[in-house]
């Protein structure tokens, strides 16, 4: 059957839908009230859309969709975590103080100095420090003796007064 | 990057990859071997006596201390071990033919400090057990317990 407005009820999809510039919506509005044809068509369109709308709404607003959220907390859940090295690297490249590679000679200029003051400190003489910290002899009389100046600390065992060996 | 796809750029990424792994192990090599690495321990038994007289040449080095500090006329080497110290795991020597072990352990590790614990176990039960800590350079002398006509000395001497 032949259309017998053809260039309005190309509109009238668009009209119905409000997509519609404001000069085809005046120009639909003229046509209307003189065509029973397009009014049919406009009436069937939103009776469609009340048919289709009202149930699905309904539904809608019963369902709180429970569901998609289990989904998506298990998706997290399961969300394979990254290595720790692909974490680190990962830091790395975001690290803007590591993307201006200052890095390389400040760990270099670190490793360097830690190892100029372990090699060339100078060795520090203890002059306080006890060399003794504990002493115990069950069967024997103990004297400590330190000689600060030859750097000799001295243990001696004494079995008896018979034993005078040891010159003070 | 620019240079990423030339030999060059290719190069530099190459070095920057190795740097950051070579530099970490240096570093940690370092303070591990510091950590947990071995210490040596000069220990030399000496047995000191009225017999006879001189002087072991390879007691130089205390050769002076021994003498303002003892009266004895002869000083005899019997014997000049250098011990591997582990952390915590004893290491036994014997003297006096047998009858006498000394057990030295590495307790303590610290910068230019090495802490050991001696006993010294005569054939029944202990004679001594003490804990030292050895400074670089210094000497820690252990002596009294009677040989044949002479007395026993345990000289201690840390290397590091």
């Amino acid at each position: 059957m032949k259309d017998p407005c053809p260039s309005v009820s190309k509109l009238l999809e668009k009209y119905f839908d409000r997509e519609v510039t404001e000069e085809e919506r005046s120009l639909v509005e003229a046509h209307l009230p003189g065509c029973p044809n397009c009014q049919e068509a406009l009436n069937m369109m939103t009776g469609l859309r009340d048919v289709l709308k009202n149930p699905v709404e309904e539904a809608v607003e019963k369902e709180d969709f429970p569901w998609v959220w289990q989904k998506i907390e298990r998706g997290i859940r399961l969300a394979e975590k990254p290595p720790w090295w692909e974490s680190i690297r990962s830091w790395l490249d975001i690290s803007p103080l590591f993307k201006r590679r200052v890095w390389i000679p400040a760990v270099a200029t670190v490793a360097i100095l830690i190892f100029t003051l372990v090699l060339f400190k100078k060795t520090p003489s203890h002059p306080g420090a006890s060399v003794v910290e504990y002493l115990e002899s069950p069967i024997y009389n103990v004297m400590v003796y330190d000689l600060e100046k030859a750097k000799v600390t001295v243990i001696w065992l004494f079995e008896g007064p018979e034993q005078e060996e040891f010159s003070s | 990057m620019a240079l990423r796809g030339t030999g060059t750029g290719r190069i530099l990424l190459m070095k920057r990859k190795v740097a950051l792994p070579t530099l970490l192990f240096i570093v940690f090599f370092f303070f591990t071997s510091v950590a947990f690495g071995q210490v040596q321990t000069r220990l030399r038994v000496i047995r000191a006596s009225n017999v006879g007289s001189g002087f072991d040449p390879s007691l130089r080095d205390v050769h002076d201390e021994l003498g303002s500090l003892f009266s004895f006329t002869s000083y005899r080497l019997l014997r000049d071990e250098t011990l591997s110290l582990s952390p915590n795991r004893p290491v036994s020597t014997s003297a006096r033919e047998g009858r006498i072990m000394i057990e030295t352990t590495l307790v303590g590790l610290r910068k230019n400090v090495v802490e050991l614990r001696i006993r010294v176990i005569g054939e029944k039960s202990d004679i001594l057990n003490t804990q030292i800590r050895l400074f670089p350079g210094r000497t820690v002398l252990i002596g009294g317990p009677r040989l044949r006509e002479g007395v026993i000395i345990y000289a201690l001497s840390a290397q590091f």
